[in-house]
């Protein structure tokens, strides 16, 4: 799971340019079970079981990831932008990026620190005033290379550091993919159905159609989910911790979560010895918000990874935790599918 | 093109003020094909004589970079460090760090997520001190692998933008290194009547001090010193800054040699070298700044080479004004063997 979810975190795929990451994952489960693709670009897999499911069940997880698109070119050939998603705004300067198809190199930048206003230095710079530089002399040049549209994307990275964590972007929500990459593969139990939506970044949009062509009754969404376990963040404010293992969700700002699936999904953990942790704050949201409210309502849950410093180029998870999860979303999965959601 | 790959190279090398062996190392390297003598100097200056001679002619740039430095180990693998230089508070969240350890130690400078901000909070930059660099290690492997003192660079690659333009950290001033060494290659087989001697100087970044000793150290007649200076961004005041890609920026200041500014400027004219001039109203915040004062005084010059973003992970610079910069100098070199004292 591990390699597939580095190879998946070096892929772009800002919200409404799924395809790189769409073309990866269809090589991946191409041959193990029944895809298409619907109108708005998500993929829908039907996974044959051993058994014919005794209650369908859908497990979900987003393509997507933040970025920006640039909306205009200036006189000096620097890029205008705006973000894709919400993309943590003090995280934008200073970052090289790359830029459209063809994956330009450009760098965000302001006038020196030298330059800079006693003010000017502690105050942080709105997102609309900042511009991408891909070198370009003027804007004939840039417009040679560059299409308003362009999505643009922070670099790719996957990297093992420290004692057993991982840094990387677009981890939210390429765990989620990896790990339904991983089952999809796997002999499962029951029939089920996997979606990987796009435009989950910009208002849970591919979810909301897949979901209503599916039509489950139970619907599991695997996430990666906002962990402030810092030295001066304490109690509830954490949120969640790494190496406390998945996040199951009581209620986010998306959804207030089925009670029997959640109350599950503990239990499930304990007897099987799998650390478990739920969401102190009532904060964040993910694809359930659509989900839950999809036709004529879907029992949800979602199960998340913790992560520091998501939205950022840089977002830091446990591995343990990972492998936890996945643990925990192949029993929910095979339970849930047969049946026993209580 | 050879220099892109020197770029490459000296930027990429490690060198925070006050710990700059490592990118010495790889300076040093570079410096012996042209050098009679390289050594290191007590504060950590690379220090060359390329020939013997009279009048001595220095040509200087520094060696050290921004970063950070460790402060404090706290729990869970967090730690907190203290600036080096000027450091651009406003980017330094979620920005990929290496600790200069032993064996060195990646990191990630960490942020509270938004929603645990007030509004006021996240308008604000917050103060270098407020901040916790996560390593990703339990605490006890933390401290067996870092210590209080260690330097911290910032981890960015060495990219290439539209146009041959380039982009690393620490490109001030080893976009200056790769000057002086671009004008020792032109100068190679060059009969010079002047002596010639390079310094690559410390610690530039707390104030000009590794300039100081080496200077002294070298006791030169006249020195050319490079470094970066601003190149024009919409958002900056134009008389403020150079043309990225204009050519070498030649400096004129009450501080710097009225002589030496005039040659380097009859020079480029004579030779179509391409130049921009940079006025400044005193002290330059450059290596000049301590050489001109060396001893009983030295006839200094300064050229500055157009960097977009100085101080930042992504200093963009054009290798054609590293061109002109190194051939501004060596022709200066050569003159001065003559009566261009």
């Amino acid at each position: 799971m591990l390699k597939i979810l580095e190879e998946l975190c070096l892929l772009s795929g800002v919200s409404g340019n799924e395809g790189a990451v769409r073309d990866y994952i269809i090589s991946r489960i191409d041959g193990f079970c029944d895809w298409r693709i619907d109108s708005l670009g998500s993929i829908i897999a039907a996974k044959q079981g051993k058994k014919r499911a005794i209650k369908k069940l859908l497990v979900s997880s987003h393509m997507d990831e933040v970025g920006f698109i640039v909306t205009g070119v200036n006189e000096a050939g620097l890029l205008l932008f705006s973000a894709v998603g919400g993309v943590d705004a003090r995280v934008v300067l200073g970052r090289s990026v790359l830029v459209g198809p063809g994956k330009l190199t450009g760098v965000i930048g302001t006038k020196a620190v030298h330059m800079q206003s006693a003010d000017e230095r502690e105050t942080a710079v709105p997102m609309d005033s900042l511009y991408i530089d891909i070198g370009a002399k003027d804007k004939e040049d840039a417009l040679s290379h560059v299409a308003l549209g362009d999505r643009v994307s922070f670099q790719p990275l996957y990297q093992p550091f420290g004692s057993g964590l991982i840094r990387g972007k677009a981890l939210d929500d390429r765990i989620g993919c990896a790990m339904m990459i991983e089952l999809i593969r796997s002999e499962l139990e029951y029939d089920t159905v996997f979606t990987f939506v796009v435009q989950e970044e910009v208002g849970l949009r591919g979810a909301r159609t897949a979901s209503y062509t599916v039509d489950p009754e139970i619907a599991i969404v695997l996430e990666a989910t906002t962990a402030a376990d810092l030295p001066d963040v304490s109690g509830e404010k954490q949120v969640c911790k790494l190496g406390n293992g998945p996040v199951v969700s009581f209620m986010d700002r998306s959804t207030s979560y089925d009670n029997g699936l959640y109350q599950k999904a503990f239990s499930l953990a304990k007897e099987n010895g799998i650390p478990c942790q739920t969401k102190t704050m009532i904060a964040g949201g993910n694809d359930a918000g659509a989900i839950h409210v999809s036709r004529g309502g879907v029992r949800t849950l979602a199960v998340s990874a913790p992560c520091r410093y998501i939205h950022s180029p840089v977002c830091v998870v446990k591995e343990s935790d990972l492998l936890h999860m996945a643990e925990l979303v192949k029993l929910l999965v095979r339970d849930f599918a047969g049946g026993k959601d209580e | 093109m050879e220099t892109i790959e020197l770029l490459e190279r000296l930027a990429q090398s490690r060198g925070v003020a006050g710990q700059e062996s490592a990118a010495a190392e790889v300076a040093c390297a570079e410096l012996k094909q042209y050098a009679e003598s390289v050594a290191v100097d007590p504060m950590g200056s690379v220090t060359a004589v390329i020939k013997r001679g009279s009048p001595l002619v220095l040509l200087d740039a520094h060696l050290d970079e921004i970063g950070l430095i460790v402060t404090w180990l706290g729990d869970n693998g967090f730690l907190k460090a203290g600036a080096v230089g000027g450091v651009d508070r406003r980017l330094l969240i979620a920005q990929e760090v290496v600790i200069l350890a032993e064996e060195p130690v990646e990191g990630v400078i960490a942020s509270k997520p938004p929603h645990l901000l007030s509004a006021e909070e996240e308008k604000k930059v917050p103060k270098v001190d407020d901040l916790w660099i996560d390593t990703g290690y339990t605490s006890e492997e933390l401290r067996k692998r870092v210590k209080l003192g260690d330097r911290i660079i910032f981890k960015s690659g060495f990219h290439k933008l539209l146009g041959g333009r380039v982009c690393s950290k620490a490109l001030d001033d080893r976009a200056g290194v790769a000057a002086v060494l671009r004008a020792l290659e032109l100068l190679k087989n060059e009969p010079l009547s002047c002596g010639l001697a390079a310094t690559f100087t410390c610690q530039e970044e707390l104030g000009c001090l590794g300039a100081k000793t080496a200077s002294y150290t070298v006791e030169p007649d006249l020195a050319v010193t490079v470094d970066v200076s601003f190149a024009h961004t919409p958002d900056a005041p134009e008389h403020k800054c150079g043309k990225l890609g204009g050519g070498t920026m030649i400096g004129i200041s009450p501080t710097l040699d009225k002589g030496v500014s005039d040659a380097l400027t009859a020079l480029a004219q004579e030779k179509e070298i391409p130049y921009q001039l940079e006025v400044m109203g005193g002290l330059t915040s450059t290596n000049a700044d301590s050489i001109t004062v060396s001893r009983g005084g030295v006839k200094c010059g300064l050229l500055s080479i157009p960097l977009r973003y100085m101080h930042t992970p992504i200093e963009t610079i054009d290798p054609a004004d590293v061109e002109s910069t190194a051939r501004l100098m060596a022709e200066f070199v050569k003159k001065a063997g003559g009566k261009n004292a």
